[in-house]
């Protein structure tokens, strides 16, 4: 008699259980993140067939949050994908971040960081004349130096340029019986490297 | 009897081990990184340690140090700086400070260098839009003005100054626009402009 009511009260309230974890009230995931250092507009992220434009945010320097229109459910897979970088910027999953592609619900919060840095390029150009070694050429005192060897044709300074940067480059010194003269010498960089910066050098008369 | 020869063994073990494990000599690496240092005279000390940090190869002034003796688990140190380049200001000690549990690699040295101011004078600019560079250091001259000044620049960094923009209808050469920075300002700079 006994076994015979906690049977059935068992039962009950293994249905009383399964009613009240599943069904209509389902747990749903956000997929969401930050951005660090966005400057500038371009930034789309792809997850679960959605993509989103991230802007950057009113105040440079500050972070952007970004977040998925479409929830997730428990289990559901995400990879969230950088599908377009922004104007002048590279941006990455941040490099202490394990993932962007995981299981909803696995973490607490979806929260996936990325940074993004300013583009550089090299800048350099022809040299011609240049007879003898000893030439040293400066992008001011910020840029390092670059001393091009005997009969080079060419040269880039190894110290890339920053987008919006001002390069200025100089002679620092001259090589013996030779004066070099820079062209095209000073600008301020934009997406492409620079190739102009050219140097002739002509025997002391 | 036997009992004796073992007492006398064991104390000699403990002896030997004493000797070769206690002392000064430890197990674990101290040491870490630094900045700033492009020529000799950077000496740490940790107690009675002393290290003299060689010039940085890199370049840049950056590169990693350790001190030649070990230190123990458990022992406690304190990294200071003793000794300076002579082109750096000061020189602060991070994660200077601790408890040795396993190997340090995060003491961080950052040196600051002295800067010098970088200057000079302008002749004949009767429009606006006259702007220099040095490297990534921008400056407008206004019309009208006989002297700049550039950023300071760092002891033994060099330095060139050219023309990024000329005025409206004149054009100017810079003069002495290109050099090292020594121990002192420099203010030879001119930059001159026609018609």
């Amino acid at each position: 008699m006994k076994s015979f009511l906690i049977r059935p009260a068992l039962a009950l309230a293994l249905a009383a259980g399964i009613a009240g974890c599943g069904g209509s009230d389902k747990a749903e995931f956000t997929v969401g993140g930050t951005v660090y250092n966005l400057l500038y507009p371009g930034l789309k992220l792809t997850t679960n067939g959605t993509t989103i434009d991230v802007a950057p945010p009113a105040k440079a320097g500050d972070q952007t949050s970004f977040a998925f229109p479409n929830k997730l459910e428990y289990g559901d897979e995400y990879n969230v994908q950088i599908t377009g970088q922004p104007l002048h910027q590279d941006c990455t999953l941040a490099s202490n971040y394990p993932t962007n592609a995981d299981t909803a619900g696995r973490l607490a919060q979806i929260a996936i960081p990325y940074s993004c840095v300013l583009q550089t390029h090299t800048i350099g150009g022809a040299i011609s004349g240049l007879t003898v070694a000893g030439l040293v050429l400066a992008n001011g005192s910020t840029g390092g130096t670059v001393a091009p060897a005997k009969d080079a044709t060419s040269y880039a300074f190894s110290l890339p340029v920053e987008y919006k940067q001002t390069y200025g480059v100089t002679v620092l010194t001259q090589p013996a019986g030779l004066t070099c003269r820079v062209s095209n010498p000073t600008g301020t960089m934009d997406d492409v490297n620079i190739t102009n910066i050219n140097v002739v050098c002509a025997p002391n008369t | 009897m036997k009992r004796f020869y073992l007492r006398a063994g064991a104390a000699l073990a403990c002896a030997v081990t004493l000797t070769a494990c206690g002392g000064s000599d430890g197990e674990l690496l101290l040491g870490g990184s630094y900045a700033g240092v492009t020529k000799a005279g950077l000496v740490l000390t940790n107690g009675d340690q002393r290290f003299e940090v060689p010039a940085s190869t890199a370049g840049n002034g950056t590169g990693s140090f350790y001190f030649q003796d070990l230190v123990s688990t458990d022992d406690e140190y304190d990294v200071k700086v003793v000794g300076m380049p002579d082109n750096v200001d000061k020189c602060d000690v991070v994660n200077g400070k601790g408890r040795a549990a396993f190997n340090i690699t995060t003491v961080q040295v950052i040196c600051t260098f002295k800067k010098h101011k970088l200057s000079g004078t302008v002749a004949n600019l009767r429009a606006s839009g006259l702007i220099l560079v040095n490297g990534s250091d921008r400056v407008e001259v206004p019309a009208g003005a006989t002297g700049f000044a550039m950023a300071e620049v760092p002891e033994d960094a060099v330095y060139g100054v050219a023309i990024l923009q000329q005025p409206a209808n004149q054009a100017c050469t810079v003069a002495n626009g290109s050099g090292t920075m020594g121990k002192n300002d420099i203010s030879n700079l001119t930059v001159t402009c026609a018609p």
